[in-house]
């Protein structure tokens, strides 16, 4: 104490100056606009850095399983073209079509910061608006859904992880094709709960649930995880509980799907609402 | 003592006004910005404790900030000029020390001390203060330049106030 005592009196002057300057500063930085953006840049431009530097360790550690993982998607890419190319062979046609379009882009980003242990996770991905990159495009992880942008900066962009209380997905199961809605209890990033499916139909332990075209973000057909336990609740639905296909914990490149008729989809259901 | 402390208390005032009234509106292109209150932190008698000196100059700097709308922005500078007052002071001391109570003028220790002691204050107060304003290290030399600028102009104003309380 008496120690404590002599450093203050020792040091009396310059802790009054230090308390002083530390008002100043504080005025300065909430009071006057200028310097309160420039604070906020700079911090926000450090922490950025650091997010950028950590997530390219955490890519180079994981390579191994990233190299696995494409050359297990090739094989399987190349074995949906080798059937392509056996049905078009067979009818000696070739279609170029034109008229109808590509529905679907998708363009490969890498996760650069990213939470599963808040109530509402988001991620950020590298890419923004200068790369074409909208809100509420879809984001999958490998082949299974991940989350939705919510906002994008030029080079920048946060989405919605599927672990995000906010988040509601419209999920079927693949076998009989009844639909529900798709959300998160908060409570483990493995498992989701698909709700609404009536208790008339079966679920078996197993069953793999994959989005439905009704949301216009999500491509049809995508997996999203298998049922652990479907549960019958008081009510005339089941409470399924979900495992995830796509491993949030060490989430890494993802594929941000634009869907480009959207817009058009958008305005016709919009006349008839 | 009283009488003393009302006269600086007054000279104060009226410097404060000064630069609020008069200096504050000279639009003389961006390089001249003379800010003479500072003389308020010379004026004040080498026995005052250091602490009431940060805190004369700390609200000395926020009355300045008010009236120019730029909270924090002369009270930082004026505070680090305050508490490097002692230090410049320490370092400039004349042979035989200085008198206690005397006032740290011109008149008492002759134009050479109180010319280092006036541009040593001037030059860390606008150092600070024009930093403070641009709050960026872009355009450092130009930020510099008006520094020195100003500063001569503060110390022009300061040295014809000094030579006008001699001469009383």
């Amino acid at each position: 104490m008496r120690n404590l005592l002599n450093f203050l009196l020792k040091y009396n002057n310059l802790i009054v100056f230090l308390i002083l300057e530390g008002i100043a500063l504080y005025l300065l930085a909430t009071g006057n606009t200028y310097h309160n953006s420039r604070i906020v840049n700079g911090v926000q431009g450090i922490t950025r850095g650091i997010n950028e530097r950590i997530a390219n360790t955490r890519t180079y550690l994981n390579l191994r399983e990233i190299n696995s993982g494409l050359a297990s998607e090739n094989t399987s890419l190349r074995n949906k073209l080798q059937a392509l190319r056996q049905e078009q062979s067979l009818s000696f046609i070739d279609v170029n079509d034109t008229v109808a379009g590509q529905k679907y882009r998708y363009t490969t980003a890498r996760v650069i910061n990213n939470s599963v242990n808040r109530q509402k996770n988001f991620f950020t991905i590298d890419k923004g608006t200068r790369q074409g990159i909208k809100p509420d495009m879809a984001v999958i992880c490998g082949n299974s859904a991940a989350g939705m942008i919510v906002g994008c900066s030029e080079n920048f962009s946060v989405a919605i992880s599927i672990l995000n209380l906010d988040f509601k997905l419209s999920a079927r199961l693949k076998s009989n094709g009844y639909f529900g809605s798709l959300t998160w209890d908060g409570k483990n990033f493995r498992y989701v709960l698909l709700n609404e499916i009536p208790q008339h139909i079966s679920v078996n332990v197993g069953d793999t649930i994959e989005t439905t075209a009704y949301s216009a973000i999500f491509p049809e057909g995508i997996p999203i995880g298998t049922v652990v336990e479907p549960k019958k609740s008081g009510s005339d639905f089941y409470v399924i509980k979900v495992a995830l296909f796509t491993d949030f914990k060490k989430l890494n490149y993802v594929d941000v799907i634009a869907n480009l008729q959207r817009n058009e989809r958008k305005e016709l259901e919009n006349r008839f609402q | 003592m009283i009488n003393s402390v009302l006269r600086l208390g007054l000279s104060g005032i009226l410097l404060i006004l000064f630069q609020i009234l008069i200096l504050n509106n000279i639009q003389f292109s961006g390089y001249v910005n003379p800010y003479v209150y500072i003389m308020i932190i010379m004026m004040i008698p080498s026995l005052t404790p250091a602490w009431l000196l940060l805190i004369i100059s700390f609200f000395t700097g926020l009355i300045i900030d008010l009236f120019t709308g730029s909270p924090g922005m002369h009270s930082g500078a004026t505070v680090l000029a305050a508490f490097s007052r002692p230090y410049v002071l320490r370092i400039i001391a004349p042979r035989d020390g200085y008198e206690s109570g005397s006032a740290l003028s011109l008149g008492v220790y002759g134009i050479k001390w109180f010319f280092i002691y006036a541009s040593a204050i001037v030059l860390i107060h606008h150092t600070a203060l024009f930093f403070l304003e641009v709050f960026r290290f872009e355009g450092f030399f130009r930020t510099i330049l008006r520094i020195l600028v100003s500063s001569a102009f503060t110390l022009g104003f300061i040295l014809l106030l000094e030579y006008y309380r001699k001469g009383r």
